[in-house]
């Protein structure tokens, strides 16, 4: 129908055995032959003991189920749509100096490392500078600066990608009682692993080389970011 | 009345170097070649980049600076003459109100690393002051 | 909305009385090509014996001449299509010096709720078309008057400042002109304030 676009409603440009030539449906999609995959018979013969019962029976292969809910239940329709990285702000490159607005180190700027496949930014502090530690981001609470860092130096490897910062399963091994009675008590603290210690070494190391070649951007990054009087962040050049 | 016992001290007159507020060319300055009526005037900056227009007063600051002997409605041809023999870009250039607009355009313009440079610069100043001060109390 | 000024041509439509009609012109101020149009037709029909359903319109553009009413002959009408047709569809007419202050004198003739009053009036300006849209707007504040109540009737740029009538364009005329500007509030960032603003 789209193709025989209405004159006046109800009557299209093309004919119907215009629209039909058109639409060329009579050629078809190439169909293959395939072997049809042999279907289980639906029933099978059994024998039965017992004199009165007739000796054999055809017994259904899949039982059918001997309730029926009481009303149809709607079956939601499945979305084949995927969700797609969202795409890096054309302001943030890798080195890039951000500042973060929301979460437990608002106010501090960080270091842009890459971008994950889930759409978030992986920063870095560097943790020995003002604490921020290798760290999952999003970009919608993030303010991008002009300021660049050169991280050509620095080697990112494949393994930091969002299972890295997975939680680890907790095992659920323990008893009720002893989950009510933990109420309260101060919790055992975890150590931090010693490889993602290191890992952070090893990454910041690098960065804090690149850092320490311009003036001052060492105290830059360990500086936070606020609004004083009469500074409106529209008005502001980052 | 005559502008002699007059008590203000700029005019709008031929000659008279204006500051535009707004429009393309806000913030730029510009001379008034001829008055038109009570609300408007022909200003003109050859110099500057200002085109010749029309200019309504409410938009525009007078400033100190005035050329002398400017004919009435003179052309722009004239007007860049007489802007050049008396120096009157320099002038504006140099006067403290020009050097302050400037500085602040200068703040405005500066990202946010060079702001904590300006920061860190500043701290710097206080503390050598505090300790020259400090210094002078003790002798 | 600025006024344009439009130079509208027009005639009755030819008969076998009249092979050839005589062709009017115009130069009417308005704020699009329809209006001037109707205008056109507003003032034809007072003046003459054409209307619109018994007329046409030959062309709305730019023209050098002046004047409020000219006649051409019939001949001057097929050197004229000629003219219009490798013309650009350009329909106002533009100031020859955009940038030269003018005085004009304007004559108009404009109905009060009471009657019919002609004036003259005086106004300085950068064009023509300036000065009459100042013009309505200074009838509109001073009678009340709408724009379909005044008729321009002419506008005169007067070269001579002898000839110039009335004091209020007189006084900026005076050599050495110069005057302050007083009482200049200027905009202050915050609600409340220290000090109270120079306004000189």
């Amino acid at each position: 129908m789209a193709r025989s676009k209405e004159l006046v409603p109800g009557v299209g440009r093309f004919s119907r055995s215009g629209v039909f030539a058109k639409r060329a449906l009579y050629k078809g999609q190439k169909k293959t032959d395939k072997p049809a995959a042999e279907t289980p018979p639906e029933y099978i013969e059994k024998t039965i003991g017992g004199e009165k019962n007739g000796g054999k029976r055809l017994v259904p292969t899949s039982k059918a189920p001997r309730f029926y809910p009481a009303e149809d239940v709607r079956k939601p329709k499945k979305s084949r749509k995927a969700p797609q990285t969202s795409s890096l702000r054309s302001s943030i490159t890798p080195g890039t100096v951000l500042i973060l607005l929301a979460g437990r180190y608002r106010g501090k700027r960080v270091v842009f490392l890459k971008q994950l496949t889930s759409g978030l930014l992986l920063v870095t502090g560097p943790y020995k500078i003002n604490g921020v530690p290798l760290r999952r981001v999003n970009q919608a609470y993030v303010i991008a600066t002009s300021t660049r860092v050169d991280i050509s130096g620095v080697s990112l490897d494949e393994k930091f990608n969002d299972s890295y910062f997975a939680k680890p399963s907790t095992k659920g091994s323990k008893s009720a009682e002893e989950e009510f009675f933990e109420e309260g008590k101060p919790k055992a603290k975890e150590a931090f692993p010693e490889s993602k210690a290191s890992d952070q070494k090893t990454i910041d190391g690098a960065v804090i080389t690149a850092i320490k070649g311009t003036e001052n951007l060492g105290k830059y990054l360990k500086a936070s970011w606020g609004l004083s009087k009469g500074q409106f962040p529209h008005q502001l050049v980052f | 009345m005559s502008a002699k016992d007059s008590n203000f001290k700029r005019f709008v007159e031929l000659g008279r170097v204006v500051l535009l507020k707004s429009g393309p060319s806000a913030g730029k300055i510009a001379v008034i070649a001829e008055i038109i009526d009570h609300n408007r005037a022909i200003v003109d900056g050859p110099t500057t980049g200002v085109p010749r227009q029309s200019f309504p007063y409410k938009h525009l600051t007078l400033t100190p600076l005035k050329l002398t002997g400017l004919p009435r409605a003179a052309g722009t041809g004239v007007v860049k003459k007489l802007v050049e023999k008396e120096q009157l870009t320099e002038k504006w250039e140099k006067s403290s109100w020009a050097q302050k607009r400037a500085a602040v355009e200068k703040r405005r313009s500066l990202n946010d690393f060079a702001r904590f440079g300006v920061l860190l610069a500043k701290k710097s100043r206080r503390d050598q002051v505090r300790k020259a001060v400090k210094k002078a109390k003790k002798a | 909305m600025g006024l344009q000024e439009f130079q509208v041509i027009g005639r009755h439509l030819p008969t076998e009385h009249e092979p050839n009609p005589k062709i009017y012109r115009m130069r009417i101020f308005a704020p699009n090509e329809v209006v001037a149009k109707s205008r056109f037709w507003y003032f034809l029909r007072q003046l003459k014996k054409v209307k619109k359903a018994s007329g046409e319109i030959i062309g709305v553009n730019v023209a050098s001449d002046m004047g409020l009413l000219l006649i051409l002959g019939p001949v001057g009408f097929f050197l004229f299509l000629r003219c219009w047709s490798s013309m650009a569809r350009d329909y106002q007419i533009h100031e020859k010096k955009p940038l030269k202050v003018k005085n004009f004198g304007i004559w108009l003739r404009y109905d009060s709720r009471s009657g019919t009053h002609n004036m003259y009036k005086e106004f300085r300006d950068l064009s023509r078309a300036d000065a009459v849209k100042s013009l309505y707007q200074d009838m509109a504040a001073r009678h009340r008057a709408r724009f379909r109540s005044i008729h321009i009737l002419r506008v005169v740029e007067i070269e001579k400042g002898d000839d110039i009538r009335r004091p209020y364009i007189k006084q900026l005329l005076t050599p050495g002109l110069k005057f302050p500007l007083p009482h200049r509030v200027g905009k202050s960032r915050s609600t409340f304030v220290a000090t109270r603003p120079t306004t000189f």
